[in-house]
């Protein structure tokens, strides 16, 4: 029998096994300012070096702040954890690029960005969104940060090997702009749920996703996480091997690499999948969550559920949503495109990339930001912004009332002082809306980068195939 | 033996942003870090939680991100074990690694029988829940191999393989 893509990255990094469980190499490890300290710390205790400083690369994103850099950070707090950082990395040998880097962002913008995750590697790094580097055809895992410290120490991991899952997107989206991979995404854990990959490696597979972008795959593979699975990846074709090359650290041996893909990382045409689910893009139009975590999701031209009718019978989800509901000031019935919003975020490693801020800017040309609504533009990385202002999209966001801010993770997870107040609402191209999330009390609506600018002129959701 | 009373919270999903909300992210402090346990749904969990206690739960306890903050704080401010219908990933390893709670899986009937406020006694050798307070046996599911070997050990760090 055949071998899915997952089977054959797993195989190709054993190390050896370990009363039931598998020891892997892992190729690259990133690291950030917020789970590493504890892990530093843990090194130095047990006078254990890093065993590979080149195969490391930090950056700090989560707890940076996103206005002028070139004031010095109010929260001391941040502050502190921020030169941590700085410390571990200059004494353990670690490339970090820091505040003052062309490089510095999102830890899951910059790896791609700079040729750091390449297809068939294994990477980890202490952030759940790792998943995102699978788009590339790598098994990308999120760990906490005792396993941070096991693979600075070890660069290796002890896993139980995940299942497998294949999730296809057949047939092609009916409106290419204001249908976007967030809707995508959006639409697929809607259906299997927050648990529904709990314990697999998904491969997103079909002609839905082939026609994606680099930046669109990264945004599915991101969001892996939000249904429960361990990782989810796509098989390298062109448009990978295209972005991999010539990067800062492609290798020299580019060339040799491809072929070596080619030949190598895909599934084979006889590999069984542990479980399969399918959609088919022509059914997905533009999605809005409407409750406290991403399953709670619907069609924009729908109304938000009854929780009897969102559960289906299950009496913990209709609890659930009767929750959700209170807690998002919302009531069943209501159209989504009349809920009002207070602040709009496009923004996180979910959706910061190049083409994420060139779709959102394309509905705001010569409009402006609604009065009642605040909103801002945050870059997933120095790079992306650099590029975006080479492309004039500042100043076209700025012309809208939009703030042009530094690259870093920001109100995705309301650790800097971009944080919602409690009661407002916002638009957020974030991955989890889960209470509290941006900020104690604050209520967030997931959505694409199209639909969160379209919100942000309109005051409300809207159908954004309409702008389009 | 582990002996506490329950905190029951009927609902799934409890996330890493309510079991520690982002912005204590920036402290380094267990101490300091526990004292904002809970704070997303439950305020006064700190103030209310005695050493030893258990939280039980519904589905996929611990779910979205990675900080390994959210068992260290639920650990620092006494709470033994997680009794849960199921577990996100991380979350379990991060409790296991660390040797911070005991991430236990229970069946939906026993889920159903334990009340907020009961007390219980945990044998992890027999895998068995003894409610105290109802006089009731339950079980739970065991540890595989090997976490129950790293359990033993006291976290990741000082297992070590035959």
């Amino acid at each position: 029998m055949g071998k899915t893509l997952f089977e054959k990255i797993w195989e190709n990094h054993k190390v050896e096994e370990i009363d039931g469980r598998t020891l892997i190499y892992i190729d690259r490890h990133m690291v950030h300012e917020v789970t590493s300290p504890q892990a530093f710390d843990g090194l130095r205790i047990n006078k254990r070096k890093v065993r590979r400083p080149d195969l490391t690369f930090a950056t700090m994103d989560h707890n940076v702040p996103t206005n002028n850099r070139s004031l010095p950070i109010i929260d001391q707090i941040s502050a502190t954890q921020i030169r941590a950082l700085e410390n571990n990395c200059k004494e353990f040998g670690i490339p970090l690029f820091g505040l003052d880097s062309p490089y510095q962002g999102i830890v899951h913008v910059i790896g791609p960005e700079l040729g750091i995750t390449m297809p068939g590697l294994t990477m980890a790094c202490g952030d759940s969104h790792t998943s995102t580097h699978g788009a590339f055809g790598a098994f990308a895992l999120g760990i906490g940060t005792s396993d941070v410290e096991h693979v600075l120490a070890t660069q290796c991991l002890v896993l139980d090997k995940p299942k497998t899952f294949e999730v296809r997107v057949d047939g092609k989206r009916k409106h290419t702009h204001a249908i976007t991979a967030k809707d995508i995404i959006l639409s697929i854990i809607k259906k299997i749920g927050t648990g529904g990959g709990n314990g697999t490696v998904i491969e997103y597979r079909g002609q839905a996703i082939t026609d994606l972008s680099m930046d669109e795959r990264m945004t599915i593979c991101n969001m892996s996480i939000e249904a429960g699975a361990r990782a989810g990846l796509v098989a390298p074709d062109q448009k990978t091997f295209d972005y991999v090359k010539g990067r800062k650290y492609t290798p020299k041996n580019y060339d040799d690499l491809v072929q070596n893909w080619k030949e190598n990382l895909n599934t084979d045409s006889d590999a069984k999948f542990d479980k399969s689910f399918t959609i088919n893009a022509s059914d997905i139009i533009p999605q809005v969550s409407w409750g406290t975590n991403p399953a709670m999701t619907a069609d924009v031209t729908d109304v938000i559920p009854s929780p009897k009718e969102f559960a289906g019978g299950d009496v913990g989800q209709e609890s659930a949503a009767k929750k959700a509901l209170e807690y998002m000031d919302l009531r069943a019935g209501m159209p989504i495109t009349d809920i009002k919003l207070d602040r709009v975020f496009i923004g996180s490693c979910t959706n910061a990339r190049l083409q994420d801020l060139v779709e959102a800017s394309s509905v705001i040309r010569g409009r402006r930001v609604s009065a009642s609504v605040r909103a801002m533009v945050v870059p997933g990385s120095q790079q992306v912004k650099k590029q975006a202002e080479e492309l004039g999209l500042d100043k076209i966001f700025q012309d809208a009332n939009f703030e042009w801010r530094e690259s870093g993770c920001s109100m995705c997870l309301g650790m800097n002082p971009d944080i919602l107040s409690r009661g407002e609402r916002c638009a957020s191209t974030s991955n989890r809306n889960f209470e509290g999330r941006q900020g104690s009390g604050g209520r967030t609506h997931l959505v694409s980068p199209i639909m969160a600018a379209a919100a942000a002129i309109a005051g409300h959701f809207v159908d954004v195939r309409e702008w389009v | 033996m582990m002996v506490g009373k329950v905190i029951k919270y009927e609902r799934d999903n409890i996330d890493t942003d309510v079991i520690l909300p982002g912005t204590y992210l920036k402290l380094h402090n267990y101490d300091e870090i526990a004292k904002h346990a809970m704070e997303g749904i439950d305020p006064d969990f700190h103030s209310r939680v005695k050493k030893g206690d258990f939280i039980v739960a519904g589905k996929n306890f611990g779910c979205g991100s990675s900080r390994e903050h959210a068992p260290i704080a639920l650990s620092h401010c006494g709470i033994s074990g997680v009794l849960a219908l199921s577990f996100a990933r991380i979350f379990y390893r991060n409790s296991v690694d660390g040797a911070f709670l005991l991430p236990i899986e229970i069946e939906e009937e026993t889920y159903k029988k334990i009340s907020d406020g009961d007390e219980l006694e945990i044998n992890t050798e027999k895998n068995e829940i003894r409610n105290v307070t109802k006089n009731e046996i339950y079980s739970m599911k065991p540890f595989s191999e090997i976490v129950s070997k790293i359990i033993a050990a006291g976290g990741l760090f000082k297992y070590k393989p035959d």
